[in-house]
């Protein structure tokens, strides 16, 4: 046997262990690749360093010194990091809790065919184009005390708001935005996963005597669970890094009423210049977004992958 | 991009002012310090963009390249919001310029934090920094000065004094001069003459403090207490007194003020517009500096205004603030390097009259006021007068921290009712937890 | 493009007009009218910012915040557009954006997918790790990873370069959980049913799983090129030659501590969000027909 033909032998030998399955494993493994690479070095390296930071001091002159969890005890007590938290909570509940039942609302309303419809569709998407930097200077201009939102207002008997200028509202105002922002876009991702159930099942469910609201309740909802699980988780992790729109419209007042986590991780990292607080904040900030999406994922997933 | 009416009418003086530069340059080309490199240099400089002074400074660079020719500054402009973070990170990473530009409050944590090289005497031509001292207007470069050297040298130190719109004085029956308020009694007297109400919404305001950020907040609080003859913080820096019995004096005026004369909550400024209600005419007084007057002119304001000095608790005792952004020198950086980053900040300083001529900053060394173009500029005696009364914006390493703390206090008092005692003993509690690191 | 057609005609449960809820109907015997008029309302309320934004980039300053306030601009101040064009190198900026908008959109789209196709139609050791891992990577505000990240830019040389602005954003655990949530629903019968027919993985991939993804690729597309386009705090770090500067901080020159031109920034606000909206437009073609093209959601 000539050592060619060996070779070939194995080779032969080697495809026929490999199977189906390994080879597209292989498949999969490649695919995924550039992937783990690319997150590899430009986020997993940097969230290693930013961990380790957290159990440091650092100035960001002077080398990281290691001081164990002090920084994390330090932040435990300090009412200005719990304000700051209690801040980002309110605002990623009240921002996100509204955009489901109005997207949601917006995508079965355009679900039908309708006079226009496509250039109403196009119209209520346009806030998702618009550049955070632009919206915030924009929204500022309106939420002026005689701004155009309080005019409209005045147009139906309500009294001036002072949104951005008071501590009770301001939040309020950052939060109308954010819902602003986010509703179209999840609104388009309910009518494409409205649009993916078959109306048979619609159909049969009429045949059996089901209301239109008993239909919805039973058949609609239950169909957009993975369509609601996107939307929630994704809303979730949007919100709670929102920082230019603070940043640039209150910096975090009146009073830290806006001061969302990000924009203290930020002023603290580079108005203070202390990195390892910056960096303990963010790992409570890291730790509470992984905690609530893996619960999201699984209540929702249970058993989805089995199918 | 901004055609600045001031500019245009002291175009005379600027245009004197450049052709001194250019004759003046066969000077500074001749004087070559020692250190000097001979091989070609690039040097990197960064500073915050604003329309006349970006003009200025490239202008400056153009000229530089006639007198060292080895010599390339390499510009790179920020806007004045991003520049502190960007110079945070580039000391974090040794990606820093050679010359940085930063609000005069910073310098003090940058010295802290070792990063900046002091200022090359040789270059400069002095013995000592006692004699450079000397050269400068009492107190003017004490923002940057440390441990007897000298780290900063600012191209701006303001005066913020009190900008009145005729009009809305002539409305009332008042005189913008004889009838400027001297103290803030007066001033809480001139409010109830010059506020407006029409049912819910105030129609303009007598005079209103700032809020759209800490630091204008910062900045009027500061005098207020030292008025009361208080300080908010100790010599060593180590203690502070944000809730002594001066500082809750300060606040409780400021809101006794504000009640009668102002209304937070109707404001268009912001921290990128800090003037708008006053060439809005919203407000009939507002305290600013002399680089907002090219702003006023270019506005419906036209030059319907007038300056008076800051008001005081006592006018025999005044006490006013400067403020401004100086340059400073990388550490990180070659020798050589070094030398030609301070040889060129003294060749953009060279021309006081010039900054103020093109960009309208006051550049706190002596001798401004006889120039002829402070002489046309309008109400500088005024500017200067509040300069001379005036101390340095809060000097600390935590500056940020206590001027974000004590602009905290105040909003809760204006804002939201606090009482002002609790107020700010909840903003020394803050501050406190700050000076122990 | 014709045999993406074929295939989606042969799938098993076949071809499905969009369906018509019955809150829909019900809603339908009420009036249209009255859906009409809540979703107009709604439309005003979207659009009002870029109407202000728009009007206001053609008031004169005198007239930005006159009271009572200007709902038409008068007179019509079309000069900012000039100035503001001219204040800065914005064909350049432009330019930049654009680069690096497309090129992270166009990794984003091809990784993400690639990505959310492996964890989903294949078992492997290690998947859900993987998962997680991806998961992670976006539960971080990049204003701490900064530092460590720039110090990793800076060994590559990439400061001041395209590819450091590009690069990092290449892919993103956002848009990877997005096109594998979406996968889930695509039935693994249809793939193994092209396996059988013997068509490579990469042609099931590119010629059967894609195109059934249309609508979160658009939706990917829209998300990443704004995102990518928005980009901020990163260009403002890494850049320091003017030439390289993208539009966002451009924009951002314009608002100065010591006063701001509002009709200029609000012109180039204007000119900042039309190429969003363009593409918007452009994409909401493609994005209707992938959603009636599909309609296999189990």
């Amino acid at each position: 046997m000539s050592s060619t033909a060996y070779a070939e032998h194995r080779t032969v030998k080697r495809r026929m262990r490999l199977g189906l399955a390994s080879k597209q494993a292989l498949f999969a493994y490649a695919i995924i690749l550039p992937t783990l690479a690319i997150l590899a070095i430009f986020r997993f390296l940097p969230m290693l360093e930013a961990f380790y930071f957290s159990l440091t001091q650092y100035d960001l002159v002077h080398p990281p010194k290691f001081i164990g969890l002090a920084n994390f005890v330090d932040l435990m007590g300090d009412p200005l990091f719990l304000k700051s938290a209690r801040v980002s909570i309110a605002y990623v509940v009240f921002s996100v809790i509204p955009v489901l039942p109005l997207s949601l609302g917006l995508a079965v309303l355009f679900n039908r065919s309708l006079w226009i419809k496509n250039f109403l569709r196009s119209a209520i998407f346009m806030p998702v184009v618009m550049p955070a930097v632009v919206m915030a200077v924009v929204w500022t201009f309106m939420y002026q005390q005689d701004g155009v939102i309080n005019t409209i207002l005045g147009w139906f008997g309500i009294d001036p708001i002072a949104w951005l200028r008071s501590s009770a509202s301001a939040l309020w105002a950052v939060i109308l935005i954010g819902i602003w922002r986010a509703t179209p876009y999840y609104m388009v991702i309910f009518l494409a996963g409205l649009q993916a159930i078959p109306a048979d099942y619609y159909d049969a469910a009429k045949i059996d005597g089901a209301g239109g609201w008993a239909s919805f309740w039973h058949i609609t909802l239950p169909l957009l669970k993975p369509t609601t699980l996107l939307v929630v988780v994704m809303n979730v992790i949007v919100a709670m890094k929102v920082f230019a729109v603070p940043l640039i419209m209150t910096n975090g007042g009146p009073a830290d009423a806006t001061r969302v986590l990000p924009l203290f991780i930020y002023q603290t990292a580079f108005e203070f210049f202390d990195m390892g607080r910056a960096a303990a904040m963010s790992v409570f900030l890291f730790v509470a977004v992984m905690l609530f999406s893996f619960v999201q994922v699984r209540m929702f997933t249970r058993g989805e992958e089995l199918r | 991009m901004k055609k600045s009416k001031l500019g245009r009418t002291l175009s005379l003086a600027a245009t004197a002012a450049t052709l001194s530069l250019i004759a003046g340059g066969s000077g500074f080309a001749a004087d070559i310090p020692a250190g000097f490199p001979k091989e070609n240099v690039t040097i990197e400089i960064w500073w915050h963009e604003y329309g006349p002074f970006t003009a200025y400074v490239k202008e400056l660079i153009a000229a530089y390249k006639t007198v060292r020719p080895n010599v390339t500054v390499n510009p790179v402009v920020t806007s004045s919001g991003d520049i502190a973070q960007k110079v945070a990170v580039g000391l974090a990473t040794g990606t820093g310029p050679h010359i940085v530009d930063a609000d005069a409050s910073f310098y003090e944590l940058y010295y802290n934090k070792g990063v900046l090289e002091p200022l090359n005497l040789g270059v400069f031509g002095a013995k000592s920094y006692d004699e450079f001292l000397t050269r400068y207007t009492p107190g003017g470069l004490a923002a940057g000065t440390f441990g007897g050297k000298v780290y900063a040298l600012p191209y701006q130190g303001n005066s913020m004094s009190l900008f009145i719109n005729n009009k809305a004085f002539a409305a009332a029956g008042l005189d913008p001069v004889k009838d400027a308020p001297k103290t803030w009694d007066d001033m809480k007297a001139l409010g109830a003459k010059l506020k407006k109400v029409q049912g819910n919404r105030t129609v303009q305001k007598a005079f209103d403090y700032p809020y759209h950020s800490p630091r204008w907040e910062m900045q009027m609080f500061q005098p207020l207490v030292e008025q009361f003859g208080g300080k908010l913080l100790s010599d060593d820096g180590k203690t502070a007194y944000v809730n002594s019995a001066e500082a809750v004096k300060a606040l409780t005026l400021w809101r006794d003020v504000t009640k009668v004369a102002g209304d937070p909550k109707t404001t268009k400024n912001t921290s990128s517009n800090p003037n708008q209600d006053f060439i809005d005419g919203l407000t009939a007084m507002w305290t600013t500096g002399p680089w907002a007057t090219a702003q006023i002119r270019a506005s419906a304001v036209k030059d319907d205004f007038t300056v008076a000095s800051w008001p005081q608790v006592d006018p025999k005792k005044p006490h006013t603030i400067v403020y401004g952004w100086a340059w400073g020198v990388n550490k990180a950086k070659p020798e050589a390097e070094k030398v030609v980053a301070w040889d060129f900040i003294k060749f953009m300083l060279d021309k006081p009259s010039e900054w103020l001529a093109k960009a309208a900053f006051v550049q706190p060394v002596k001798g401004v006021s006889e120039t002829a173009v402070a002489k046309s500029f309008p109400f500088f005696d005024v500017h200067m007068k509040d300069v001379a009364t005036a101390s340095w914006y809060l000097r600390s390493e935590f500056s940020s921290e206590i001027g974000q703390a004590v602009g905290r206090a105040i909003e809760r008092t204006i804002y939201d009712g606090a009482d002002p005692k609790a107020s700010l003993d909840q903003a020394q509690a803050e501050v406190d937890k700050v000076l122990k690191k | 493009m014709t045999g993406n057609a074929e295939l989606v005609v042969a799938r098993p449960t076949g071809p499905k007009t969009p369906a018509k809820g019955l809150i829909a109907r019900l809603l339908l015997r009420r009036g249209t009218i009255v859906v009409f008029c809540v979703l107009f309302a709604v439309a005003c309320i979207t659009l009002l910012p870029f109407y202000w934004m728009f009007s206001s980039s053609l008031r004169t300053m005198e007239n930005m915040f006159s009271l009572p306030i200007q709902w038409i601009p008068d007179p019509v101040n079309w000069m900012s557009y000039v100035i503001a064009w001219q204040a800065q190198d914005f064909t350049r900026y432009f330019f930049n954006s654009g680069v690096v908008a497309i090129a992270i959109t166009l990794g984003n789209l091809l990784l993400c997918s690639l990505a959310g196709y492996s964890l989903t139609k294949f078992h492997y050791r290690g998947r859900g790790l993987m998962f997680v891992l991806i998961l992670s990577t976006m539960m971080l505000p990049l204003e701490v990873t900064m530092v460590p990240l720039f110090l990793i830019i800076k060994q590559l040389d990439w400061a001041n370069t395209y590819q450091g602005l590009i690069v990092p954003f290449l892919v993103d655990g956002f848009g990877v959980f997005l096109m594998r949530q979406y996968m889930l629903s695509i039935p693994k019968d249809l793939i193994d049913s092209a396996r059988i027919d013997g068509a490579s993985e990469l042609r099931i991939f590119w010629m059967i799983v894609l195109p059934l993804c249309k609508p979160a690729l658009v939706a990917l597309a829209v998300f990443t090129f704004r995102e990518a386009w928005d980009m901020y705090i990163w260009p403002l770090i890494i850049i320091t030659k003017d030439s390289l500067r993208t539009l966002p901080l451009g924009i951002s020159l314009f608002m100065s501590s010591y006063g701001t031109s509002w009709d200029q920034l609000m012109a180039i606000a204007v000119l900042g969000t039309l190429p969003m909206i363009l593409l918007f437009f452009f994409l909401q073609r493609a994005f209707i027909q992938g959603i009636a093209a599909t309609g296999l959601k189990e």
